[in-house]
């Protein structure tokens, strides 16, 4: 079972600029972004399926996320 | 002059005057645009100790060469002019449609003089100007009024207007357009007020010059394309500046009972995706804007519009006062616009209220009656009319909260939350070092859109007292201003990740002058010594002192959250401030120093 984490902009940055990686389902967002060496502060939306979830969310087999960064504020 | 309307307005309320002269070639050279222009003819014209409220004070406000573009969101003006709220310094940025307008009647400055002998709204269309009786439009809310008027003149028309707060001149009324954009913070709406004038309508048909239409056509397209093609472009315009309300609560970011932790219990409630679905019903944007991030909304319990709430209300209006629905954060935020007052240091000073009226420093004999506890929503519907009204005790937190706490005393001054009496905008600081002195040293007081850099902190480790967190907050210091200087839109470059180095052959086409980014970055850095040597002109004894945050962030750890237990020492704030003054070429004390005023080319301003 695995899900796809697909970071935006400076996000990427944290996977050496790839687009997308594959992390096992059954465990929370938060989990797969720290395997991934994204630290989940700094992380400010999350996005399963285009809709939005807490990094608490458990993954899915198939689940597509979306991670955006906060840049630089309002 | 290619890409300015080519001349400044001047309106001498006390006499009636109106009258134009171009804008000097050297002053768009040097100065640019916008804020550029604002500090320059502050220093300049109003003089030293005038009254925030009396004739001598001017309101300037400034279009930049982006202005009325077709470059995004080049829908920003500045308005500047000696704050009531701080004694110092005001440049607040509104978007809209004004500016655009304002460019087209040919008009890169609007300066307001002297004070009216009667109730005026200043009604322009292209070259007919004039003082126009607003007997019939004092004492309405703002958003009625600009409906009145554009009702009465046509929707080409914009109209930037006052609320009764402004008509009062509490000391941080805003001044309101577009049903929801402000130039919100210092008290802007106070000095209008105090003018007399209720509003200004305007409508322009010119063109615009520009140096090289073709490549200008060219630059522009290219901006919107970027935008277009950015990734991150359909999750901003989504949520705005609401996309950061879940992350503050996660990091202990988002203020809570008047700062007092940075986490709040209730704070699910009030996130962007929960709003979004609750009570936005459309995406609204500024002039020229390719991603919209204003979310209008309907709050079907109270039967009121408004655009937002945005983050900086949310934070303010919502957690800091404990409220947990937002539906009630959004019809405080329509109370504070239609009565004219800004929604941030509303929040921090309603805050500080009820936390006096919590430690038992005020009663409900106080109170006029209200009972003042942190979630008490009703009681902040009251208050804001009755700080509007200066009615009660609303009178008392009208005059901000460092005057207020200043006047209550019995240590209440700890949990006034402000720098250089600004009530701080809506991050918690307590342990976000590079945040903190961006705070401590705004140049209006605690705001942060001069630099937003908390997450800098998170990535390179938030108690960290670093020179190059230091470095960071100097440059944004004068690079995000220097938006509000072309008079165009940030939040493509901070929000979309547009590439910055995009606007340059856009301001040469439209120009003519060729500009580097550390071209801009120096004018950047200019506009903020200025700005410091109208603090050190107009405030007696003006020194470090004036630099240091609220204790709350020394000497009160939050009592839960992310940053549970965790404050910034006393000595690292003095260092901070310390490696701030060397990098800037400051004195200990935070004075620009002789040779910095040389290497700007500023001595001219001093004396």
């Amino acid at each position: 079972m695995s899900a796809t984490i697909r970071p935006f902009g400076m996000l990427r940055e944290y996977l050496r600029g790839e687009k997308e990686a594959r992390v096992e389902g059954g465990q929370t967002v938060r989990q797969a972004l720290a395997s991934l060496g994204i630290p989940p502060e700094v992380v400010a939306l999350v996005l399963v399926n285009d809709q939005p979830q807490e990094k608490d969310y458990v993954l899915q087999e198939g689940d597509v996320v979306k991670i955006l960064a906060v840049i630089g504020g309002g | 002059m290619n890409g300015y309307g080519g001349q400044i307005l001047r309106v001498n309320l006390s006499n009636g005057q109106i009258s134009k002269e171009p804008t000097p070639p050297e002053l768009a050279r040097e100065f640019v645009g916008g804020r550029g222009f604002g500090i320059y003819f502050l220093l300049k014209e109003v003089p030293p100790k005038a009254d925030p409220l009396g004739p001598q004070n001017k309101l300037i406000i400034s279009s930049g060469p982006f202005s009325g573009l077709m470059i995004p969101g080049a829908g920003k003006c500045d308005w500047t002019t000696k704050a009531p709220l701080t004694g110092g310094y005001a440049s607040a940025s509104m978007g809209g449609h004004f500016t655009a307008e304002m460019k087209y009647a040919g008009l890169d400055s609007i300066i307001l003089e002297g004070i009216s002998p009667k109730p005026v709204y200043l009604f322009i269309d292209d070259n007919k100007i004039e003082l126009r009786d607003a007997a019939h439009l004092w004492g309405k809310g703002s958003m009625v009024v600009e409906k009145i008027l554009k009702d009465q003149y046509g929707e080409e028309f914009q109209v930037a207007a006052i609320g009764p707060a402004g008509e009062n001149c509490v000391s941080f009324a805003h001044i309101n357009h577009d049903y929801g954009r402000q130039a919100g913070r210092g008290g802007v709406g106070a000095v209008m007020g105090a003018k007399k004038v209720k509003a200004i309508v305007v409508r322009g048909t010119k063109s615009i010059p520009v140096a090289d239409p073709e490549a200008y056509r060219k630059a522009g397209l290219e901006l919107f394309k970027a935008c277009k093609e950015a990734e991150m472009l359909k999750e901003w315009t989504s949520y705005g500046t609401t996309i950061v309300v879940s992350w503050c609560d996660e990091v202990g970011a988002l203020p809570t009972r008047n700062f007092s932790a940075g986490s709040f219990e209730d704070g699910k409630n009030l996130y962007g995706p929960v709003m979004r679905q609750k009570i936005v019903i459309t995406d609204k944007g500024c002039f020229g804007c390719p991603s919209p991030c204003g979310k209008y909304s309907r709050v079907q319990r109270y039967d009121t519009y408004v655009e937002g709430p945005e983050y900086e209300t949310i934070g303010m209006i919502g957690s800091n006062l404990g409220l947990k629905s937002i539906e009630d954060v959004a019809h405080a935020n329509y109370l504070c616009d239609e009565w004219g007052i800004d929604t941030i240091s509303a929040g921090g000073v309603i805050a500080w209220a009820m936390e006096c009226y919590e430690k038992g420093i005020f009663t409900k004999a106080d109170t006029d009656g209200l009972e003042l506890k942190f979630g008490n929503a009703e009681a902040v519907f009251k208050l804001i009319e009755k700080i509007a009204k200066k009615e009660g005790i609303g009178a008392l937190l009208a005059d901000g909260v460092k005057r207020a706490a200043q006047k209550v005393g019995k240590g209440s001054e700890k949990w006034a939350i402000h720098v250089k009496g600004m009530e701080q905008s809506a991050y918690a600081t307590h342990n976000a070092t590079a945040m903190l002195l961006a705070y401590m040293t705004c140049d209006v007081g605690a705001h942060h859109n001069r630099a937003w850099a908390i997450t800098y902190d998170l990535q390179v480790g938030r108690e960290r007292v670093a020179p190059e967190k230091v470095a960071r907050v100097i440059w944004l210091q004068h690079f995000r201003p220097m938006f509000d200087v072309l008079g165009g839109c940030r939040l493509q470059w901070v929000e979309l990740g547009i590439d910055r180095n995009l606007y340059l052959p856009a301001l040469e086409a439209i120009t003519g002058i060729h500009r580097t980014w550390e071209d801009l970055e120096l004018v950047g850095e200019r506009i903020w010594n200025l700005a410091r040597l109208y603090w050190m002109r107009e405030i007696d004894g003006f020194d470090r002192s004036w630099d240091l945050p609220a204790p709350r962030f020394y000497e009160e750890p939050p009592t839960s959250g992310a940053t549970k237990g965790q404050i910034t020492r006393f000595e690292d704030v003095q260092k901070l401030l310390d490696v701030y003054y060397e990098q800037r070429g400051w004195s200990p004390q935070g004075h620009p120093t002789p040779q910095t005023l040389e290497r700007l080319g500023l001595q001219s301003f001093v004396n």
